[in-house]
């Protein structure tokens, strides 16, 4: 196999899969290196709702669009069990229903069909919520995907373009030379590119790092639960509507799969987010554990005989302001799409579509300032 | 409800490793508390007779284990039975259950002696009801007395066979044959030859079968079963010069209920994994093992130890041993006393006897080939119902590990964790990539260590304090 394309993506998540796959269909040469499994870090952990609800005002317009990206691909290739479900947040006291009705104002301004649900209402659209609640911001159009499933239709969609996938590959470090880079460079082989793009999770700093460039792109510790199959009880996704906003301020989910099983998660705002190391996967954190239990029984009672059947972590990648970095970054040819925080796989589509456009020259369809991969002043060295 | 424990050390597992450890360590007057699943101690080799009047209540075995259950307990030592730990957090909290009630455990130092389990083998109409591992036979017969079905066929391969049929035949049931891959037995002759002390425990367990007149058959393995609503019948074909069914050769057997088939066991690794101990791949002992020093049970997690089969499947005689070693080792790391003396004398003749149990796994290999040959529409994972085609699908896409394969099929992602396919699972991928075992990992244990249900969970936990 030749070790030189066009563009080189490095990572296969759902960013680094949805890229591959927009820049294959635009007639590019790409080869995808994945170090491990396609899917297997971040993305493959993923509850995978595909919403817009409750996000972030400024990012409208590109959630939406990303949204409507999703329904499209499951028209054109389908098989990732797209779920058109909508999305509940459980508002519990006076200050989040303030700020439920503030979110709801601005999506409906923007055009979304989201709208506010009291208990009884709750009840028809989400029968097994019998907790006491106070009230529900309703958000119809969002939905999920399997995760794993929605990495491969990407993937596959790549390779039907003639893009490259090279699993189990590592790359060490990047290649440069006189300000433009060249290629990368994995643990037995070298592989050359005009274009680079890392899509490579919390593991993008490092790769960052090998040109001496400082990312401001951190691991966070996310966690999630699952319960065994049991017969449909939660139709929706079920989110917390939290007045902080943000992950840091904590936040809940839940839903059920198509197969049956209870995912869930909470995270309070004292909570155990903690920064980690990538590379070594630990176990859940007992606190974790306690409050997400506590909350899925807390709103629905009836599942307490259901049994939890597995549990996992992993490492997001956050930046200082809850967004993504993408475009250019550094030398000439080089590009990041990396730093989700949370809903990199709502995301995953419309990035793909920015790089997309950034990479062959064309203006970009939402405004890119929000994302600039230097917004934090991480100017490198001037010795390199 | 919850109830809670605080001790010097909790050992998980009550069979001849658990039993031995617990036993050495109480001896050195530490408060000890050994768990485990099965509402009686004994674990496998031990096991215990649910029934006073069962047939199997004065077996030689049954009464050994009461002499080792009794030496525990004279020593001090608490059993917490028909107690299963779901979670186990370091410092060291075990989470645990009985039924509805949560049990939690404070200690110093964790000995996990947890076993090992039936390693299954697809096969087409491995999934009918009537078949069952011989593991869940001997059980099943050992326990309650009760024969898997009225005319069973048991086959596979080792020398485990051979106690399973014991216990099937001693309990009323009637084995149509017994099958083994090997070629034949000679093999293990000067194996045998060079462990005189083998002798009579290799008579005792050929005898009954001999005895019975039960038809034994050699170097054929089960190619499929078939049946409506259970097993009727059983095809079989012989192993060629490559170790390959010959289907041209195979042959039926007719008019089963129940059919066995086992090709040895493999450790269960769940509470050690959870504890962050290293796991270390060894074919000959059944696969992924934790790993421990030789001479003190110690695993890479400070305060954990492991004993028995865990470490690889060797047999009771090595799995007490090492409990013992484990057990004395844990409490001088608590007192902080030398014991190696002590250990030194009992390491040699464990070292013993693991030469002969690893003579005999090598000798009784499960035949490799079968799996990858298996048609495309063989189930692999019964939970999640995948096949070998759908597993193959993904292969062909990239993904060439096991975690691979589980993300795109869900194969190993159902109730059982992988328990039951993960053999099957590895073995396909590995024959389809031409990757090792090792290099195609294992599907990781994580907590929970089994299902539980969710208000045990939040019992248990309330009011933790990180
Ligand atoms: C529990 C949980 C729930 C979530 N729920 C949602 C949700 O409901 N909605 C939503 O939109 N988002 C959600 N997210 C977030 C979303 O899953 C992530 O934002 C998204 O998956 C990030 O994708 P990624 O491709 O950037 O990262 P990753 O999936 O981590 O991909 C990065 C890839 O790069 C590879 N890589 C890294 N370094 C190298 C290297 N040097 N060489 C080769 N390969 C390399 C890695 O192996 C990895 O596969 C959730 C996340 C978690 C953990
Ligand atoms: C199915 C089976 C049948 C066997 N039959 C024979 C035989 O007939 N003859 C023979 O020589 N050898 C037999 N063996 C081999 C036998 O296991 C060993 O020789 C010996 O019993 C190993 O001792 P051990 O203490 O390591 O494990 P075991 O005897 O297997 O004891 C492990 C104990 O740990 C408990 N346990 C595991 N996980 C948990 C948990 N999470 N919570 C609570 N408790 C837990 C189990 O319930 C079990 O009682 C058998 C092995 C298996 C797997």
């Amino acid at each position: 196999m030749s070790r030189t394309a066009e563009v080189i993506v490095v990572g296969a998540g759902v960013v680094g899969s949805a890229i591959g796959a927009e820049l294959a269909v635009l007639g590019h040469d790409v080869m995808i290196v994945e170090q491990g499994m396609p899917g297997a870090a971040v993305s493959g952990a993923s509850l995978a709702c595909i919403g817009s609800h409750m996000v972030d005002m400024e990012e409208l317009p590109l959630l939406a669009w990303a949204c409507e990206a999703w329904r499209t691909l499951d028209e054109e290739v389908g098989g990732f069990e797209h779920n058109p479900c909508g999305q509940l947040r459980f508002i519990l006291n006076e200050e989040d229903l303030a700020t439920a009705r503030a979110w709801i104002d601005v999506e409906r301004n923007a055009g979304l069909d989201v709208t506010l649900l009291d208990p009884a209402e709750v009840l028809e659209v989400e029968p097994s919520l019998t907790g006491p609640i106070m009230a529900a911001s309703w958000s119809k159009d969002d939905a999920v995907v399997n995760p794993f499933l929605a990495v491969r239709a990407f993937l596959n969609r790549a390779r039907d373009c003639g893009a490259r996938l090279e699993t189990r590959c590592r790359v060490d470090s990047l290649i440069e030379r006189e300000g433009k880079i060249t290629g990368v460079r994995c643990a037995t082989t070298d592989m050359s590119a005009e274009h680079i793009v890392l899509a490579s999770g919390p593991w993008t700093a490092r790769l960052a790092a090998s040109l001496g460039m400082n990312l401001p792109v951190r691991p966070r510790k996310a966690q999630c639960l699952a319960t065994v199959r049991i017969p449909p009880s939660i139709r929706r996704v079920v989110g917390a509507c939290e007045s902080d906003g943000g992950v840091e301020a904590g936040y809940t989910q839940i839903q059920q799969s198509r197969n049956g099983q209870v995912l869930f998660n909470t995270v309070l705002a004292d909570g155990c987010v903690s920064d980690g190391a990538p590379d070594r996967i630990p176990e859940v954190d007992t606190a974790f554990v306690r409050d997400s239990v506590e909350m899925l029984l807390f709103l629905f009672p009836d599942l307490w005989s259901a049994h939890l059947l597995r549990s996992w972590v992993r490492f997001e990648a956050v930046t200082p302001d809850s967004r993504f970095l993408i475009g250019p970054l550094g030398p000439e040819g080089l590009w990041v799409a990396a730093g989700d925080c949370g809903t990199g796989f709502t995301r995953a589509p419309a990035i793909a579509r920015l790089i997309g456009q950034m990479l062959g020259g064309e203006h970009p369809a939402f405004d890119t300032t929000l994302y600039e991969p230097d917004r934090f002043s991480c100017e490198r060295p001037a010795s390199t | 409800m919850k109830r809670h424990y605080a001790c010097d050390i909790v050992v998980v597992g009550a069979g001849p490793a658990g039993l031995s450890a617990a036993q050495a360590a109480a001896e050195k007057n530490l408060d000890v508390v050994v768990v485990d699943a099965n509402s009686h101690p004994g674990g496998q080799y031990y096991m215990q007779p649910l029934g006073a009047g069962s047939v199997f209540a004065r077996s030689a075995q049954v009464m050994r284990g009461k002499t080792r259950i009794r030496g525990a307990t004279a020593a001090g030592v608490k059993m917490l039975l028909a107690t299963e730990v779901w979670g186990a957090v370091p410092g060291f909290v075990l989470h645990a259950r009985d039924a509805d009630d949560a049990v939690c455990i404070e200690s110093k130092v964790v000995i996990a002696a947890t076993g090992a389990h039936d390693r299954v083998q697809a096969f087409p109409g491995w999934t009918l009801p009537g078949v069952m591992t011989p593991g869940a036979a001997q059980r099943l017969a050992k326990t309650s007395s009760v024969p898997p079905g009225r005319r069973t066929v048991l086959a596979g391969s080792g020398p485990f066979l051979l106690p399973v049929a014991g216990a099937i035949l001693k309990a009323g049931g009637t084995l149509v044959e017994v099958v083994e891959a090997q070629s034949s037995l000679l093999s293990t002759l000067p194996l045998l030859a060079a462990h005189p002390n083998k002798w009579l425990e290799t008579m005792r367990l050929l005898f009954p079968v001999l005895a019975a007149r039960t038809r034994l058959r050699f170097g054929e393995v089960v190619v499929a079963a078939s049946g409506e609503k259970r097993v009727r019948e059983v095809e079989l074909a012989p192993l060629d010069a490559e170790g390959q069914p010959d289907f041209a050769r195979r042959r039926v057997v007719p008019d089963i209920d129940s059919l066995l088939v086992g090709f040895g066991f493999q450790p269960q690794i769940e509470l050690t994994a959870v504890l962050g101990c290293r796991h270390h791949f060894d074919e000959e002992a059944g696969g992924w093992c934790c790993t421990v020093e030789k001479d003190c049970g110690a695993t890479d997690t400070s305060g954990v130890f492991a004993a028995g089969e865990v470490c690889g499947v060797n047999g009771a005689v090595p799995a007490a041993l090492s409990g013992r070693i484990a057990g004395l080792a844990a409490a001088g790391h608590i007192l902080d006393e030398e014991t190696a003396f002590e250990r030194r004398t009992l390491a040699r003749s464990l070292q013993r006897a693991r030469r002969f149990a690893r003579g005999l796994n090598r000798r009784f290999m499960p035949p490799a080939g079968l799996i990858g040959r298996l048609p495309d529409e063989t189930v692999i994972c019964r939970c999640e119902d995948v096949t070998a085609g759908e597993i193959r699908e993904t292969i062909t896409e990239g993904m060439d590990t096991i975690h691979g394969v589980k993300l795109w099929t869900r194969a190993g992602m159902g109730p059982c964790q992988a328990r039951t396919c993960g053999w099957s699972l590895a073995r396909l991928v590995a024959e389809e990539t031409g990757n090792s075992m090792e290099a195609i990992g294992f599907s990781r244990p994580r907590m929970p260590l089994r299902p539980v249900p969710l208000n045990v969970v939040r019992d248990s936990l309330q009011q933790v304090e990180e």
